[in-house]
């Protein structure tokens, strides 16, 4: 089916009306590249949601922040790469522990000693980081969709072109490719974004996403793919290492990455499964209220 | 008001797994264990005013989940009576309980109580290694000096008035007098009268001297406020308070202020008397299984959960095991649905004999339904002679009821359904309305009839009861409109019968004419393509009188006052031939022979025959006699003794229709029974018509939800 998008969407869209405002808000440096982080209600324990790739910034979190925060403290910021934080062109920028120990600038910069850590796609690897790592500082761990190399399978689709090679076609995911990126990075932002949300009547999640996707550009997300990434046997090490309660939330439907990735993400943390019949990649935006539940119930049972 | 007896035991819905003595000083102390799995919950006795089938509301549902052990209190239930006031102390009573957890080899258990007047609290502080965590329902634990009571309880008084009844003289000369005022104190919820009699009859099982033994007023009774503080102080495990507003035994400030001393969660339950427990069983359940599981939080499993959009249309059928008539017109009427929504999934709960029914027409019977408590078989072990006193039946279903409300409402929790059909499921009317916030699904109540009548020898004590359960129900639907978003009367308007609901209620028609919608009746068979007697083996020159009690063992002794009476029909009849149908409860062989009669025990498609034949001989239930009444045969039908639906609600309707002999079982003597079928066999009937569309009209009722 074509998904593609039937609007004119610039990058200039002012930003809507929010539910709820931060209470505070500021910037964390780290060699030069300035995070911007923001703070919302009170309540134990905090939440801290991660950034996920840097194709999207905090935005993507608005279903979640009104809500969590009228019972919690909620911690999120931009990735490095989007929203106001900086855009480093260098990959060395993007590797996964930056945005772990930009994690924990933000938690010191705030004053969180302590957060239950929720991280979506890409916010999984970071995650698992910070929960492996910093044991003293994540109470627990809840992933959506999470990016995971440690176990499962890729997607067959996305087995077939590479990131680096140039090829004639430019039909489906022949489009996630430096080549095209750089040629039409509006073109692949739709595309990517449609296969986010596979869930029919997504078009609002799909301007959203596309919108967010416009703030950043070809540049800086070849970047983040030629950042350090973590391996098959890192990614397993760390969840080892994990001691604290793990969720993972996975849409069956998800087309961006395989659910059985999520089922061995949860196995070798020894966390739960909730499995999302007839949900995409992202059912926190998709499905709020069954996600928004899900994080509340967890935030209950670990606290 | 109250008639006070003991009473026999009703069935349970769950018994004990294994179950014991534990001996201390040479006295014993019975207990009993259900189930399996961790964490054990432990009920221990409260005063030994009633025993351990106080938790008859509690231990069904937590034994399907996890090991549960319960004991009687010295002095009451199967537990020795002592005559040594020692026995009877609080910490004694602690002490058994950390026997009965020795002997059921359990190691730590949460422990959860009524009306604790120190055991538990001596337990855990005690003993912290075996309490991992407490529940007090009602704690009568006193951190502030009591007051003094109104009447002194050592005294002669001259008063028996009121609370002047909770003294040693009157105790003595009058105890089922203390008792009756004692439970109904405790139950300050209207419509109340199953949980006193329950009460009362525990508190008959034992007597004034056994609890004078250690009572000389409850300050004698519970621990004193000093000691309460100290050993709340000492108490590490978590803690829940839960107590009712209306609680008329233990006021607010005491249980609130045991609760802050214990530093314990406080649930009020506003409106409750003093046995929520017992009273408000669903509530309680829930809170005690969500205190267990936040103790000790079940394995993470892989849980799933459906976009609305992606949902298949599901509906789940609950049907009565209770006759199985019910089996036959709910596939009907599923069949009709089908039609209307060809994308509908129905999973039935459901137990014998209705399974029977389904499972022979591929019906998905939802695996749950294994965990139903067996309601035909308690209606059948509460029958006696061609009797069966319907209504008392149902009231001493109340454990078993309630056991299956809480399977279905397990199972409504983890999976979606759009629409709920409950035909005369009881517990699922009943208990919704009293937890409204449960109801997740549209839901359709189905009956054949409407109010509970009193038998008329059951004096004025049944006429009381069948109208405070009646005013109950129209309190119940008065408040909650939302709830039953159709009521389906299978039947017409005229069916209804013309009585009232009791003084000072409404009539029952006019009411149901307002409350529901009428399908007509349900047969489950069309009657005109029925009835032919060559392939069914019978000659025209027979006249073929066949004789059934349907599938359960009541009918036996009506099976053999009709054999009786075939010598003499016989006489009269010569062409006649008599099939008697056992049914899969009756052995034919026990049963008496006579030449040229025959026995059988099953006959496969009853119904065919019964369309087919000269004349039938039933009992006085609906579906059967409705049958006949559609296929227009002529029939002698015997309402059992005491079942109110039969005598007055069948026979109304049969009147109607002008359809079948009522015969009287305690007055039809063999002679008379011969006589009336002579009269009866063969004879050309002017039955009104029963109509053939009422499973469509029910299904396009239904179907509108969906």
């Amino acid at each position: 089916m074509d998904r593609r998008m039937a609007v004119e969407l610039t990058a200039a869209a002012p930003e809507q009306t929010r539910a709820r405002y931060p209470d505070n808000s500021g910037y964390i440096e780290r060699d030069g590249v300035r995070v911007y982080y923001e703070v919302y209600g009170s309540g134990e324990p905090t939440v801290l949601l991660l950034p996920t790739w840097s194709l999207f910034h905090s935005r993507h979190w608005k279903m979640q922040i009104p809500y969590l925060a009228r019972h919690h403290r909620v911690v999120t910021f931009d990735g490095r790469g989007n929203g106001r934080s900086d855009r480093p062109r260098e990959a060395a920028a993007y590797g996964e522990r930056e945005f772990a120990a930009d994690a924990l600038a933000v938690m010191d910069a705030t004053e969180t000693e302590r957060a239950v850590v929720v991280g979506f796609s890409a916010g999984g690897e970071r995650g698992l980081l910070l929960a492996a790592e910093h044991p003293e500082r994540v109470d627990g761990a809840a992933f959506i969709g999470p990016a995971f190399a440690g176990g499962g399978t890729p997607l067959p689709e996305r087995t077939v072109f590479d990131f680096d090679t140039e090829y004639e076609t430019h039909e489906g995911w022949a489009k996630h490719n430096r080549a095209y990126w750089l040629r039409d990075y509006r073109d692949w932002v739709e595309f990517f974004v449609s296969t986010i949300f596979t869930e029919p009547h997504s078009t609002k999640p799909i301007e959203d996403g596309v919108g967010w996707a416009l703030e950043t550009d070809a540049e800086t997300l070849i970047a983040t793919m030629d950042a350090p990434a973590l391996t098959p046997e890192e990614s397993q090490g760390l969840c080892r290492r994990v001691r604290c309660p793990v969720l993972v939330i996975f849409g069956e439907q998800d087309a961006i990455t395989s659910v059985s990735r999520g089922a061995a993400f949860a196995e070798q943390t020894g966390g739960e499964l909730v499995v999302l019949e007839g949900s995409g990649h992202a059912p926190h935006i998709r499905d709020p209220v069954k996600v928004n539940l899900l994080i509340r119930e967890f935030l209950e049972s670990v606290a | 008001m109250i008639v006070a007896s003991p009473a026999r035991e009703q069935t349970r819905a769950r018994y004990p797994d294994e179950e014991g003595f534990v001996e201390r000083d040479g006295m014993r102390i019975f207990w009993e264990r259900y189930g399996e799995g961790e964490p054990t919950i432990l009920f221990p006795p409260t005063w030994e005013l009633v025993h351990s089938r106080c938790w008859k509301m509690q231990i069904p549902y937590f034994a399907r989940h996890t090991r549960v052990v319960a004991f009687d209190p010295p002095g009451n239930g199967r537990s020795d009576r002592p005559r040594d006031a020692a026995a009877y102390e609080r910490s004694q009573v602690a002490e058994y309980a950390v026997a009965v957890l020795d002997a059921a080899r359990v190691e730590r258990a949460i422990v959860v109580s009524w009306c604790d007047m120190g055991d538990s609290l001596i337990l855990a502080a005690e003993h912290p290694e075996r309490v991992s965590g407490l529940v007090f329902i009602a704690p009568s634990l006193p951190t502030r000096e009591r007051e003094v009571a109104e009447f002194p309880f050592d005294e002669e008084l001259d008063t028996d008035e009121g609370w002047a009844k909770e003294n040693r003289h009157y105790w003595l000369r009058d105890w089922p007098g203390y008792v009756e005022f004692f439970i109904s104190q405790m139950f300050t919820e209207p419509h109340s009268t199953k949980q006193i009699e329950d009460c009362v009859g525990w508190g008959l099982e034992t007597d004034a001297e056994t609890l004078l033994l250690s009572f000389c007023g409850w300050d004698t009774k519970e621990l004193d406020p000093e000691t309460t503080v100290e050993l709340c102080g000492r108490v590490r495990c978590p803690a829940l308070v839960i107590h009712g507003t209306a609680d008329e035994l233990v006021e607010h400030e005491r249980a609130r202020g045991f609760a802050s001393e214990l530093g314990g969660a406080y649930v009020s339950l506003e409106g409750s008397g003093h046995g929520p427990h017992a009273r408000d069983p669903v509530k309680i359940n829930t809170l005690v299984r969500e205190f267990t599981e936040s103790l000790a939080p079940p394995e993470p499993k892989e849980r799933r959960w459906t976009r609305a959009l992606n949902r298949r249309k599901r509906a789940l059928y609950i049907s009565s095991p209770i006759g199985l008539g019910h089996a036959q017109r709910d596939a009907a009427i599923a069949d009709e649905l089908r039609k209307l929504h060809p994308d509908l999934e129905i999973d039935w709960l459901a137990q014998h004999p209705v399974t029977a029914v389904l499972e022979a027409r591929g019906e998905r019977i939802h695996p749950a339904s294994a965990h139903l408590a067996n309601e035909s078989g308690h209606i059948e072990s509460e029958s006696a002679e061609h009797d069966l006193h319907c209504f008392q039946a149902i009231r001493r279903m109340d454990e078993i009821l309630l056991a299956n409300f809480m399977v279905f409402d397990d199972l409504v929790r983890e999976e979606q359904y759009d629409l709920w059909i409950g035909d005369e499921a009881w517990e699922l009317d009943y208990y919704l309305h009293e937890n409204p916030e449960l109801k997740r699904a549209a839901y359709v109540w189905l009956t054949d009839f409407v109010g509970w009548l009193p038998m008329p020898d059951g004096g004025e004590r049944e006429a009381f009861l069948t109208s405070d359960y009646n005013a109950e129900m129209i309190e119940h639907i008065a408040r909650f409109p939302r709830l039953r978003d159709r009521a389906v009367f299978v039947g017409n308007r005229e069916d209804v019968v013309p009585d009232s609901f009791g003084a000072e209620l409404p009539l029952i028609r006019d009411w149901t004419e307002q409350h529901f919608d009428f399908a007509g009746y349900v047969t489950g068979f069309d009657p005109t393509q029925l009835g032919d007697r060559a392939e069914l083996g019978y000659g025209d020159e027979e006249r073929v009188c066949i004789v059934t009690v349907g599938g359960s063992g009541v009918g036996e002794h009506l099976l053999r006052r009709v054999i009786e009476s075939f010598p003499a029909a016989k006489e009269r009849v010569p062409e006649l031939r008599m099939i008697v149908v056992a049914g899969p409860r009756i052995d034919p062989a026990s049963l008496p022979q006579h030449e040229g009669l025959e026995l059988r025990a099953y006959v496969h498609d009853l119904y065919r025959h019964l369309a087919a034949c000269d004349l039938a001989v039933v009992q006085g239930g609906l579906t059967t006699s409705m049958e006949l009444t559609a296929s227009r045969r002529p029939f002698l039908y015997f309402p059992l003794r005491h079942h109110f639906e039969q005598n007055f609600h069948v026979r109304h309707r049969l009147g109607r229709y002008g359809a079948g002999r009522a015969m009287d079982f305690e007055t039809a003597t063999p002679e008379l029974i011969a006589e009336a079928i002579a009269q009866e066999i063969g004879r050309e009937v002017d039955y009104r018509p029963v109509e053939r569309d009422g499973a469509a009209r029910a299904a396009a009722l239904i179907g509108e939800l969906l």
